[in-house]
Order: structure tokens, then sequence, then C-alpha cells
């Protein structure tokens, strides 16, 4: 009997190593937080990825499965973020009409705001005695992943403390936006979705879809900019300092 | 949803060789999505295959970003020490830069109402 349970202990945690249980935990902890966030009138202090990567991360922490071995179990669902990002020229090319409208705030707004998403971030850890490599990591903090990453490499940042601080940026963008629309008075739906893809990236362009289609496909076109932009001048603007 | 999927994955093929043959810092999904954007004007629009595809990979888009949120909770020590300064610059950073951006785009686009 004895033997019995210690083979399917070790079954066990031979299994917890294979990439189905790290894909599976994921995809089961985040339709669990889809429910919960449904459950919660999709209020967003319990946004799914904040929800869903504490729960992730207590589970690889308890169990002894390194972070390593969790994201190359997920590589899957982390490469459908490139055909994602390409599949958002369709609502871009939906609502161009909208788009076309607002062309140019929406361009000084992202040249200047693309600057200070990234000055303020970066001005406060200084302040608050981060080292070079923290605050380079921080640079890119608003910009969508696949983007951010790619910055990273270009300046000697942490590519995995970059992914995940654009990541909970980008959760933090949406939870914040509530407040910040109220304080601005802010409910052109358009505007409010330039906001979101500015500064909470994917994250913040997701939120917007719920809101409606227009939201999103300006969140889309802020998110598109931001990223290209700070691409283009960041890795420059870093040799300044 | 296969050829909607083909699509995407040659678009966003066509952006990586694009971005390997010219050496912009700018990734191949986003090149990627702007030569679909450019192509869906002179093909007036998507298919209803690829409009499909497309609309339900969007639904799913926060779920992509969720393994590397995870990264954040298995940092290296030497970076761990300054969770705080971290924390401050998301938190209050964000927040900064959302009212100032908020305050920018309601500015230049004349009243913030809904047209």
């Amino acid at each position: 009997m004895n033997e019995l349970l210690q083979s399917a202990w070790d079954f066990a945690l031979e299994l917890m190593q294979t990439p189905l249980f790290g894909l599976l935990l994921t995809l089961l902890v985040y339709q669990a937080s889809l429910w919960f966030y449904d459950f919660c009138g999709r209020r967003a202090f319990v946004h799914p990825v904040a929800v869903s990567s504490v729960v992730i991360a207590a589970v690889l922490k308890s169990s002894g499965v390194s972070y390593a071995t969790y994201v190359d179990a997920n590589q899957l669902i982390y490469f459908l973020l490139g055909p994602t990002t390409v599949a958002l020229a369709v609502p871009l090319y939906r609502e161009f009409h909208h788009i076309r409208k607002l062309a140019l705030p929406v361009i000084v707004t992202v040249l200047v705001g693309a600057v200070v998403a990234s000055a303020s971030a970066v001005g406060i850890a200084w302040l608050m005695g981060a080292n070079e490599q923290t605050l380079l990591s921080l640079a890119p903090k608003s910009v969508t992943t696949p983007i951010a990453i790619g910055i990273a490499n270009n300046i000697g940042a942490l590519p995995t403390l970059t992914t995940g601080v654009v990541v909970f940026t980008g959760v933090i963008g949406v939870l914040l936006s509530p407040i910040v629309f109220y304080l601005l008075q802010l409910r052109d739906p358009r505007l409010q979705g330039i906001v979101l893809g500015l500064n909470a990236h994917g994250v913040g362009t997701a939120r917007s879809f719920e809101v409606n289609p227009t939201t999103g496909a300006f969140a889309t076109l802020a998110m598109g900019l931001t990223g290209t932009f700070t691409a283009l001048t960041l890795p420059y603007l870093v040799v300044l300092f | 949803m296969l050829k909607g999927l083909i699509i995407l994955l040659l678009f966003q093929l066509c952006g990586e060789t694009l971005v390997r043959l010219t050496h912009t810092p700018i990734p191949g999904p986003v090149i990627g999505m702007l030569l679909l954007w450019a192509a869906l004007f002179l093909k007036n629009g998507p298919s209803e295959d690829l409009s499909k595809t497309s609309q339900s990979m969007i639904q799913n888009l926060s779920l992509f970003f969720l393994p590397a949120g995870v990264g954040l909770f298995f940092l290296p020590a030497s970076i761990q020490k300054y969770w705080l300064a971290v924390a401050a610059a998301m938190v209050a950073g964000t927040f900064v830069s959302m009212l100032f951006s908020g305050w920018l785009v309601k500015r230049l686009a004349g009243k913030g109402n809904p047209s």
C-alpha cells in the first residue's frame, strides 16, 4: 500500500515538471479568475491577470516547480502574443474613420505621453535609490511586452524584470483608470482608449475592447504608436545618461 | 479559424523578415500589424474567417501576458531589494502619467464629450 502511494506521489511530482501541468495551470487559473471577474461585475480591481498571477506564483512556490520550467511550459501561450498583435490590424481598420478625425491630438499625446510614462517611473525609482539595472528595466514599462523585451535587450536591462513590470503596469493602469477618468471627468470613449493604450498597452487594450470596439481601436492605435516611438528613441536616449 | 490563423502568421513572418532586413528596433508582429492594416485597405476589409479569428484572439489578449506577469514574483535577489522602488514607480508613475496624458488629450481634442 505504502509503495503504491509512493509511486503515485512520484508520478505527481514528475507530472508537475511537464509542459502539460504548466499550461493547464495557466488556463485553469485564468478561467477561474475570469469567472470571478464576471462575478464581481468586471471591476478593475479584480483584474484576471492580477488575480491569476498571484495564484500561479503561490502554486509554483508551494509545489517547488521553478519559474523557468513554468515559462517553458507556456511557450505556446506566449507565442500567441505575436499573431494577436497582428490581429489588432482588423479593429484598427474597422474604426479608421473615427481615428482619422482625431489623428493630430492622438499623435501629439502619444509623443509627449510616452516620454512622461517612461520618465515618471524612472524618476520615482531613482529618487528611491534603485540601481542602474532596475532603472533601465523600468524605462520601457508602458510599452507592450514584445516591444519591451526587444528594448530591454537593446539597453542592457533585465528582461524578466521588464516583462513583469510591463504586465503589472498594464494591470495597475487598468485598476487606476476609473479614478483617473473620474478625476479628469474624461467620458469620451475614444479618449479613454488612448489613455489606456498609451499607459497600459495590451492589458489596457484588452480592457478597452470590453468597453466598446471604438475604445479598443483607439487603445490599439495608442499602444502601437507608443511602442514604436519608444523603441525608436529609448535606445538612443539611454546613452545620454 | 485555420485560414485566419494562417493569414496572421504569414503577416507576422513578413514583419519578422522586414525587421531582419532593415534592422529596426520595432518587433516583427508590430510591422506585421501595419502590413495587414495596409492590406485590408487594398482589399476593402477582412474576410469573415480572418475577422472571426482576430476577434477570438483579441478577446484573450490578457491571457497571453500572464506567463510574463508571473515572472515578477521570481526575481533575482539583487533586484528584489529594490521592490519598493519598483512598486512605487509602477503605481505612482503610472498614475501621474495617466493623469497627464488624459489631461493632454482632453485639451487637444477639445470638449471631452462623446460625439
